[in-house]
């Protein structure tokens, strides 16, 4: 099966080996994996490249607050079916009045449910077979959210509403689920029960490079080391909230659009600090800090 | 198999239970499972629900499946370096490895590399030594066409074909534990004992330069041990640095946040009627409350001036992960008919003025309630009496340890007011669950 092989990445993502291993093992145990992380490490990406990668169907749900399973699974479209049904009474008083020109329901029949379920990305996903659903950010949904994916994720089974449809998908068939989450909600139990966990641990040095390098090919590594070295000396000195693979790419590609001898000199100015730093308390913490230890003039530049 | 694993688990306070072993059970029928690594890393994704459990797992693996107990605190190193286990290795590979060349923590590293290997690992080596064989062009072709029809279906016998003995006495152990394994595997609780995880090493591959050590568990699990954030903080100590996100995450707990479409069924009616008896469903948006929080803390007396800083952290973090109210109060001791809005405590807040907030806020007072015992007037038992009338959800944490509890007078006479917790993770985690449970039966 094309699906159950075991893939490592391609040539614009970089896979870490334990990822990819637990990737391999939730689809072939046909679970949906989860995983949590810090934001910015890449999470979403996975099954985005996988899909690219692989050339396979894609189906996301970004979950927010107002995230119901309806939305994801199906949902009934009462409205239409209220306009068709009132359509047809209509339709049949013009004719009793000698009216020809009808009105049109686009093909819809309301004897026929199915006509008006709005089928969401999870039917979608399991009626394609070897498909991908991503169900992006978990830990934004209501509580009762994965509570009620449970019965879906393990009997592999949806039941369509108001007309009763059921669909299914074979263990073989099963499109791969991965689920992310920054925790910023503890998920129940029993749904964690339900799926593969993997927790990707931040990148260290050489490895940020690597990702790096994937997505600032140009970049000299003069800069790439400069950069890396202030990254780390940011996250070190316990921010509120630690600037992240996202911010530090954001960054470079900020930095890039100058020469490499400017390049640096900006960098150690930490000139574009707001691409790194998203609140004023840890602003003026790096200040601070940084005006301690390496004696550095304050940050006039980036405060303008 | 492995009856006594969830047990043993157990007491690394992991959750196994018997769909883990079932889960485990399918993984080798699809042969996920093949080396101790793959063990390792499938168990891990089955048992590891939240990174910090990564500290207590691979403690409870290598005290299950390898005899290898890691002391607190330890480095995964000296306690290998301790272990029988590595004793045994070793002696088995007297001829192979080179000892003066290596240090003992050579040793050590090359033995996790070898527990770490999974065969993913092992493929890789494969199909780098093919290749390489490949090129190298004096390779007898038929031996290749005979096997054809097997290489597809195991790998790893194939990569026996290309390495060296040692590889092949690794099938031979694994193919042994397989049976083991389905014939109800009865000897010990151990699966793969002390000696399974001798006989494969990177063997030949080793010496063609292609040798892929653990790359991936063995790091992490050689990064966990020690490492803090993947280490569960003691869960009953008194908040302080290390042990604040755990903490954070029990406050986590009383976000229910949620909303609901429902249908409008009023709404619905009037504008159907308008609509000269078109019904069309309107649907509106029904919002939970939001979190909002009243924190009381004593910060008089030199009792509580260790934890003013961790709780303050603690619900601070908190109000910028989820932007809620949050509002601070100050008090010395016990609470009079007033607290305070600044730490000086200069600016008063009459109780009545907190007395007329939204009951649904959630109420934490945060002190040792340790005074003498005319400090606690009956004026102030009143305000607490008000207090826990007006808002449902009040919760006392009290960073005094427990032991002194029952010593302490005002702390009994509080305690029957509101429920006091310990100001422990576990002791915020016991208040919130509680609070959740009383927001039920208000309803």
């Amino acid at each position: 099966m094309a699906t159950k092989n075991y893939w490592e990445g391609s040539e614009r993502y970089l896979c870490d080996p334990e990822l990819a291993q637990a990737f391999h093992i939730s689809r072939t145990l046909g679970m949906p994996l989860l995983i949590e992380g810090e934001p910015g490490t890449g999470k979403t990406e996975l099954p985005l490249q996988y899909a690219a990668d692989q050339q396979l169907d894609l189906f996301v749900y970004p979950a927010g607050s107002k995230s119901n399973v309806e939305q994801f699974v199906a949902k009934f479209d009462h409205v239409k079916y209220l306009r068709d049904s009132q359509i047809e009474i209509l339709n049949a008083q013009r004719e009793e009045k000698g009216l020809n020109a009808q009105l049109s329901t686009a093909g819809r029949r309301t004897e026929s449910l199915s006509d008006y379920v709005l089928k969401g990305p999870a039917t979608q996903a399991f009626s394609a077979p070897h498909s991908v659903l991503l169900i992006d950010e978990i830990d934004k949904a209501p509580r009762e959210f994965p509570n009620d994916l449970l019965y879906a994720l393990s009997h592999r089974k949806l039941v369509m509403p108001e007309s009763g449809e059921v669909v299914e998908v074979s263990e073989n068939n099963m499109p791969a689920i991965v689920i992310t989450s920054n925790r910023e909600q503890e998920l129940p139990t029993a749904f964690k029960g339900r799926c593969i966990y993997h927790y990707i641990q931040f990148p260290e040095a050489d490895k940020m490079r690597d990702i790096i390098q994937k997505h600032h090919p140009k970049v000299s590594n003069q800069i790439v080391d400069t950069a890396l070295d202030i990254f780390y000396q940011l996250r070190k000195i316990g921010l509120e909230r630690s600037p992240t693979t996202r911010e530090l790419l954001n960054w470079l590609k900020y930095i890039k659009t100058f020469s490499t001898k400017e390049a640096v000199t900006k960098l150690n100015a930490l000139d574009g600090l707001g691409t790194l730093i998203k609140t004023q308390a840890d602003f003026e913490k790096v200040q601070r800090q940084l005006s301690l230890s390496g004696g550095q003039p304050p940050m006039g530049s980036s405060m303008n | 198999m492995f009856t006594t694993l969830p047990e043993r688990f157990k007491q690394f306070h992991l959750h196994v239970d018997v769909r883990t072993l079932l889960l485990l059970q399918k993984s080798i029928d699809r042969s996920l499972v093949r080396t101790i690594g793959d063990l390792y890393n499938v168990l891990r994704t089955f048992v590891v629900k939240s990174p910090e459990l990564m500290g207590p797992y691979t403690r409870a693996f290598y005290d299950y499946f390898l005899s290898i107990d890691i002391r607190p605190g330890e480095a995964l190193h000296d306690a290998v370096l301790r272990s029988e286990t590595f004793q045994q290795w070793k002696e088995q590979h007297q001829g192979r490895l080179n000892e003066e060349d290596l240090t003992r923590e050579d040793m050590a590293s090359l033995f996790l590399d070898e527990v770490h290997m999974t065969h993913y690992d092992i493929q890789k080596i494969i199909d780098g030594r093919a290749l390489w064989e490949k090129d190298r062009g004096d390779m007898a072709d038929d031996d290749n066409d005979a096997e054809a029809g097997d290489q597809e279906k195991r790998p790893l016998d194939r990569m026996a074909d290309y390495s060296d003995l040692s590889l092949e006495e690794l099938m031979q152990r694994m193919k042994e534990v397989l049976e083991q394994q389905n014939s109800k595997h009865s000897g010990g609780s151990h699966w793969v004992g002390t000696g399974g995880i001798s006989p494969y090493g990177h063997g030949g591959a080793a010496k063609d330069g292609l040798r892929v050590g653990g790359s991936g568990g063995g790091k992490m699990a050689r990064k966990v041990m020690g490492d803090t954030n993947f280490f569960p903080v003691d869960l009953d100590a008194i908040l302080n640095d290390n042990n604040i996100d755990a903490a954070l995450a029990s406050l986590k707990g009383i976000m229910e946040e949620s909303a609901q479409e429902k249908l409008d069924v009023k709404q619905t009616i009037d504008k159907g009627l308008e609509r000269g008896g078109l019904f069309l469903p309107e649907i509106k948006n029904e919002t939970d409350e939001k979190l909002q929080v009243l924190l009381f803390i004593d910060n008089g007396g030199y009792s509580m001036h260790p934890y003013i800083k961790a709780v303050q952290t603690l619900f601070r973090k908190m109000k910028t992960r989820f932007a809620h109210d949050l509002e601070t109060y100050y008090f010395h001791n016990t609470i009079y008919g007033q607290v305070f809005s600044d730490p000086q405590r200069r600016k008063r807040v009459p109780i009545e003025r907190i007395l007329s907030k939204n009951p649904h806020y959630h109420v934490f007072f945060v002190g040792d309630a340790a005074m003498a015992p005319y400090e606690l007037s009956n004026q102030s038992l009143n305000t607490y009496v008000e207090m826990t009338r007006h808002f449902k959800k009040c919760a006392w944490l009290n960073p005094e340890p427990l032991k002194f509890w029952d010593h302490t007078l005002t702390i009994q006479i509080i305690k029957e007011i509101i429920p006091m917790e310990s100001l422990t993770p576990a002791g915020i985690e016991r208040a919130v669950l509680r609070m959740n449970k009383q927001r039920k039966t208000d309803y």
